[in-house]
């Protein structure tokens, strides 16, 4: 096992990580900017090193500085955590080159997840579901035939994009051609890569991801999350179960994921995002080669610590959750931002007050407490409150019961928003699809 | 956090990097706060004192020291004169090599322009030079230790 893991991130992810290492008995290294001096993923670390000054591309996006904090503190593993350079194969390949373990997988399999075109590719080789869609679309004729094979609505996304981010919807044929001109060009601006594809349009999809976790030989597949209330894209609240599931559609779902994560000798943590349409179908969309934010209500209603299991597959231990695994029970995340309820607008400052929640199946993962300045310099999670209970309408209850203790001051927060949210008759009766929001 | 200091390893002018990587996880294995190594031969090792604090900049006990963005601190300029700071993480070294005399001594003047240590980072020696004329009345770091991102490493007082 490792003696000592450098945390290449910052916030509640960090802060997560450290605690599995703590848990395991390996030493921590938390790296921070100078904007996050005072974050509790620095105070609670074995070790910790300033990489660099408050804008991410000269700290947590820096290769050389990550590097040579790992080097100086002696580390043997880093883990990546999500966002920032969790994806990056470039990363990943620095990392194994300089002699240390990178806890996640292998750069060549994240070089292929990263491309969506490429990713589409190799799950459908792989026998799962892809929509209908393109590879790489070079011309307009190519856009053009594309669209009269598949039929409209579609979807026009950037190859080297993900998490929602660069894609364009087409609803209109004489719009097609300058809604790909935009997309190549914030392809280019936003991943340095101008590729895009094309996909049919789903309106009203629920999304549904799956957690694997694979050991290069065999896998398993850890239930499903349903993540279908959005916001722009970004995801707001997670539950798992999905009630959207019978346990036949379950079973055929969990199967198709554990047979594609073993095809492609996946060997760490990871999900496969699906959706599912107004006929019930399965389609993939892409995976997340990473631990991610809402990895949380997987580990209540399993009881298994995904980080921990991550840090073992990387340390080339092999899969010894087994058998028939069943959730128990229901979990919903929820994520608090500081933004402003109304504009979304982020609301940096300093926390005046703070009463996180808590009791009997109330989990709070944050880096926050009463009078910690939130840097306007990084993303606005602030909090992630997981609740758990036995079925999801007792789960709902204590989420409303958390929510109303959860207090923050001195900065605007989405919590009055997510009050409203889990009142909501759809949300309450489990209709739940990526435009919920919308229709508050 | 221990410490392996090699500086005497540089004896030929360039540094064998595998060697000095090699002593460093000697004295994390054995827990060791120095492990020195000549050309010669001669190896010397010193024991960490049991309970004993040792000082690092990385230690997680001590508070949080300010790190500016800037060599210049303001606040602490009216009465402490100018900081240098190291502008990433390395490891820092007071001289070239073992054999070439340490870039400032404490009392010395410098100038603006004059390279005052070298800190290594990704096996680059990088030459870090002071940001003004003045005289070096405090020299903050040891020679082989670490340095963040920020971290003060000399101070000057100008006038």
């Amino acid at each position: 096992m490792f003696k000592k893991v450098l945390v290449a991130n910052r916030g509640e992810i960090a802060l997560r990580v450290i605690r599995a290492c703590r848990e395991m008995g390996i030493r921590s290294v938390a790296v921070h900017s100078t904007a996050d001096a005072d974050s509790l993923h620095v105070r609670f670390a074995d070790e910790k090193v300033c990489i660099g000054p408050a804008p991410s591309k000269q700290s947590y996006l820096f290769i050389p500085a990550l590097i040579s904090a790992a080097e100086v503190t002696g580390a043997d593993a880093v883990h990546p955590g999500y966002g920032f350079l969790s994806e990056s194969a470039d990363f990943a390949e620095v990392v194994g080159k300089c002699g240390l373990i990178w806890i996640g997988p292998q750069a060549s399999v994240m070089r292929t997840m990263g491309d969506k075109v490429a990713a589409r590719k190799a799950m459908s080789a792989a026998g799962v579901p892809i929509l209908p869609g393109t590879g790489a679309i070079e011309t307009d004729r190519a856009a053009d035939e594309a669209v009269e094979r598949i039929g409209l609505p579609v979807i026009i996304k950037a190859a080297g994009g993900g998490g929602g981010r660069g894609m364009k919807i087409v609803e209109d044929r004489a719009r097609l051609r300058s809604q790909l001109a935009a997309a190549r060009a914030e392809a280019q601006a936003g991943f340095n890569n101008p590729t895009v594809y094309i996909e049919r349009y789903i309106a009203r999809p629920r999304h549904i991801e799956v957690q694997v976790l694979g050991d290069g030989s065999s896998a398993i597949a850890l239930g499903e999350r349903e993540c279908s209330i959005q916001r722009r894209h970004q995801k707001l609240v997670e539950e798992a179960p999905s009630v959207a599931l019978d346990d036949e559609r379950r079973q055929e779902l969990l199967r198709m994921a554990r047979k594609a994560t073993t095809a492609i000798g996946y060997r760490t943590v990871g999900t496969l995002e699906f959706l599912l349409d107004e006929n019930k179908k399965f389609h993939f969309m892409e995976m997340n080669t990473r631990i991610q934010v809402e990895h949380t209500v997987t580990e209540e209603v399993f009881g298994v610590d995904l980080v921990r299991e991550q840090i073992r597959l990387a340390a080339g231990d092999s899969l010894r959750l087994r058998g028939d695994l069943r959730p128990r029970g229901h979990a919903i995340e929820v994520r608090i931002n500081a933004e402003d309820p109304i504009t979304f607008a982020p609301s940096p400052g300093v926390i005046t007050a703070l009463n996180l929640p808590g009791g009997l199946g109330v989990r709070v993962d944050t880096h926050v407490y009463a009078n910690y300045r939130v840097p306007s310099s990084y993303d606005s999670l602030i909090a992630k409150l997981i609740v758990r209970a036995d079925n999801r309408p007792a789960a709902i209850a204590r989420l409303r019961r958390a929510l109303f203790e959860f207090v923050v001051e001195g900065i605007k927060t989405n919590v009055d928003f997510h009050r409203r949210l889990i009142d909501h008759p759809d949300f309450i009766a489990g209709r739940l699809d990526t435009h919920l929001i919308e229709r508050m | 956090m221990k410490k392996a200091k090699a500086g005497s390893k540089r004896a030929s002018g360039a540094v064998d990097f595998e060697t000095v990587r090699e002593l460093a996880r000697i004295a994390a294995e054995f827990d060791l706060a120095e492990v020195e190594a000549e050309p010669s031969g001669r190896v010397r090792i010193r024991r960490g004192v049991a309970g004993a604090p040792v000082a690092s900049p990385f230690d997680p006990a001590t508070p949080a020291r300010p790190t500016g963005t800037i060599a210049l601190l303001p606040s602490a300029a009216a009465e402490t004169g100018v900081v240098i700071s190291s502008p990433f993480v390395g490891t820092f070294y007071r001289a070239a090599s073992p054999e070439t005399a340490q870039f400032v001594e404490l009392g010395q003047m410098v100038r603006k322009g004059q390279v005052v240590c070298i800190v290594e980072a990704m096996k680059l020696m990088n030459e870090i030079e002071s940001e003004s004329d003045g005289k070096v009345v405090e020299i903050l770091v040891k020679n082989g230790d670490h340095v963040e991102y920020g971290q003060a490493m000399f101070r000057l007082s100008q006038g």
